[in-house]
């Protein structure tokens, strides 16, 4: 403050006597903590379209719809959680020079109670430079190993240790696309394959391919493909068609068993053209038995990414629809496992975040706009 | 580029040439004829339409800026159109993708369906302009070459970097049998 400034204010002070003009209190910078993380805290991907090289991951309180802090993930990352929370791993490229130069893809490793970037781990320079899907990264259900799903476009999964923070193994799964870990066994997971079957894959115990098996063939990939957006309760994995058929997988075993699947919409429904749609367009509450699928009508051939005009809510055992939520343009829907659960969407049209009550009756409670340019997957704490 | 929306066969201009190629595209093409060329409301077109900047106002585009010009009937991406190249024509300084996928669309002047090779230009950082997408015919990532939600200029050796997405007119499509 200058010297004018200060005996101003002290000569107003003296005039007014007892007006009561507090001293400015003198700040230094710091950076900011992080508060405990909550069930709602929400990690959400965005691929920055407009300058993709230039990757986001957002984080907000799903409770008080606050903007916590951003993670930088490079040139179409993609990204997922440890299983204990603590940390934040991104498979990504990054070249010398920004566009050009030599490129390097790394897992990235951020502390997600500091946001600070705590390390990384070097791989094969093939991971899939995607839309940020659930399945491109994910890692094992016992935390030893991390999947990155590569594109060359030949498809293959790198299988990263987590515990040595190193490169393990790469296996080739041509036809087929995205990593569901086993829920079991760490040292399995299926993915999706362009024959209409899941195909399950077993590691050594260094990462390496042990063996493979096929399921039965259940979609038909050209007339009726499934959606590679998954969620499961246990080692039952669901996973919904364009025309909005329900399938349901038993992971649990070598081989994955698929079971007979049910259709969300009712045959009125059918007509008026009501179709499952989105990126990340499904979520299962575990305990509750529900799942909840963004939903637009008048949809057809290449209708399947269109966001959400109502969001249907099921339970799975009975396979009936128990409510319908409106739809806020979803395009990725996130649910809590609290027993009071939230339902978090993401409105692909304006870019804000919806809120749902996702417990017995559901309803919506509120919204927060503005939460990035290209978001379309959010991964709960 | 393939990142959100598209539909339609990528491979090279090259392969797609090729019989076993074209036997494929054939197939695709019969998914589309009769569908409806609808443009429907996705996520990221307000994003896009805000980005295009100079395209909108009072004064109406030329149809080759437009999503909904003919060609673009399976484009997804930043048309390089609007970046400094043209529909066949890469902007300044970026680099041909080397592989591509294959759009059928259908020419509203002759009523008839032509190839078109939606090539991505790269080793710039994005464009930003123009952004379109559809999705029609396209499949997820297990039918690799009708997916569009990965990069395309993947298999680029000097960049993989995704600038913009052109529309070259290669060929009639073959009569679906």
């Amino acid at each position: 403050m200058s010297r004018f400034i200060r005996v101003a204010v002290f000569a107003s002070a003296a005039c007014l006597a007892s007006a009561a003009f507090s001293e400015p209190r003198y700040e230094t910078l710091t950076v900011g903590r992080m508060p405990e993380p909550t069930p709602h805290r929400l990690y959400i991907s965005d691929i920055s379209i407009n300058h993709i090289v230039d990757g986001r991951l957002h984080v907000i309180d799903g409770d008080a719809l606050k903007y916590l802090g951003m993670i930088s993930t490079g040139y179409a990352g993609n990204a997922t959680l440890s299983l204990d929370r603590k940390e934040l791993y991104v498979a990504t490229t990054y070249y010398t020079r920004l566009s050009r130069g030599e490129r390097t893809d790394v897992v990235d490793i951020h502390d997600t109670q500091t946001l600070e970037h705590k390390g990384e781990i070097v791989i094969p320079a093939r991971h899939a430079q995607a839309l940020p899907y659930k399945g491109l990264a994910r890692p094992s259900s016992d935390g030893r190993w991390l999947f990155v799903q590569n594109a060359t476009p030949a498809s293959s999964v790198t299988v990263v240790d987590l515990k040595a923070r190193k490169f393990a193994a790469e296996i080739p799964t041509p036809g087929c696309w995205i990593v569901i870990p086993s829920q079991s066994d760490g040292s399995r997971f299926s993915t999706l394959c362009g024959d209409g079957t899941l195909q399950s894959i077993v590691l050594n115990d260094n990462g390496s391919l042990k063996s493979r098996a096929r399921s039965a063939r259940f979609f038909h990939p050209d007339e009726d493909p499934v959606f590679v957006q998954t969620d499961n309760i246990g080692e039952r994995h669901y996973f919904v068609s364009y025309k909005g058929q329900v399938h349901a997988a038993d992971l649990s075993g070598e081989e994955p068993k698929v079971e007979a699947p049910w259709l969300i919409a009712t045959g009125a429904e059918v007509r008026k053209g009501w179709r499952p749609g989105g990126y990340q367009l499904l979520a299962v509450h575990r305990k509750s038995g529900r799942l909840f699928v963004g939903v637009h009508a008048g949809g057809g051939e290449g209708s399947h990414k269109n966001p959400a005009q109502e969001i249907w809510v099921f339970d799975l055992e009975k396979k009936q629809r128990v409510a319908k939520l409106p739809g806020h343009n979803a395009i990725a829907l996130a649910v809590s496992q609290a027993d009071q659960p939230k339902l978090f969407a993401v409105d692909g049209m304006n870019m804000g975040l919806a809120v749902f009550d996702a417990g017995a009756k559901p309803r919506f409670l509120k919204r927060m706009e503005q939460i990035g340019e290209a978001a379309t997957l959010m991964e709960l704490h | 580029m393939k990142w959100l929306d598209d539909f339609f066969e990528r491979s090279s201009r090259r392969a797609a040439q090729r019989v076993s190629r074209r036997s494929a595209l054939v197939g695709i093409g019969r998914l589309l004829v009769g569908a409806a060329f609808t443009l429907p409301v996705l996520p990221f077109d307000r994003i896009a339409r805000a980005a295009a900047g100079g395209t909108g106002g009072k004064k109406k585009a030329p149809d080759v800026y437009q999503c909904d010009y003919w060609r673009y009937c399976a484009v997804d991406g930043f048309l390089c159109s609007c970046c400094g190249g043209t529909m066949s024509t890469c902007p300044p300084g970026t680099e041909v993708s080397k592989v591509a996928w294959i759009g059928t669309c259908r020419n509203p002047q002759d009523g008839k369906d032509y190839l078109i090779s939606y090539n991505d230009c790269c080793g710039k950082t994005a464009c930003g302009r123009c952004l379109c997408n559809t999705n029609l015919g396209e499949r997820p990532g297990y039918r690799m070459g009708l997916h569009n939600d990965v990069n395309w200029c993947m298999a680029n050796t000097s960049s993989t970097m995704f600038h913009c997405t052109t529309a070259v007119l290669i060929g009639l499509a073959e009569k679906p049998s």
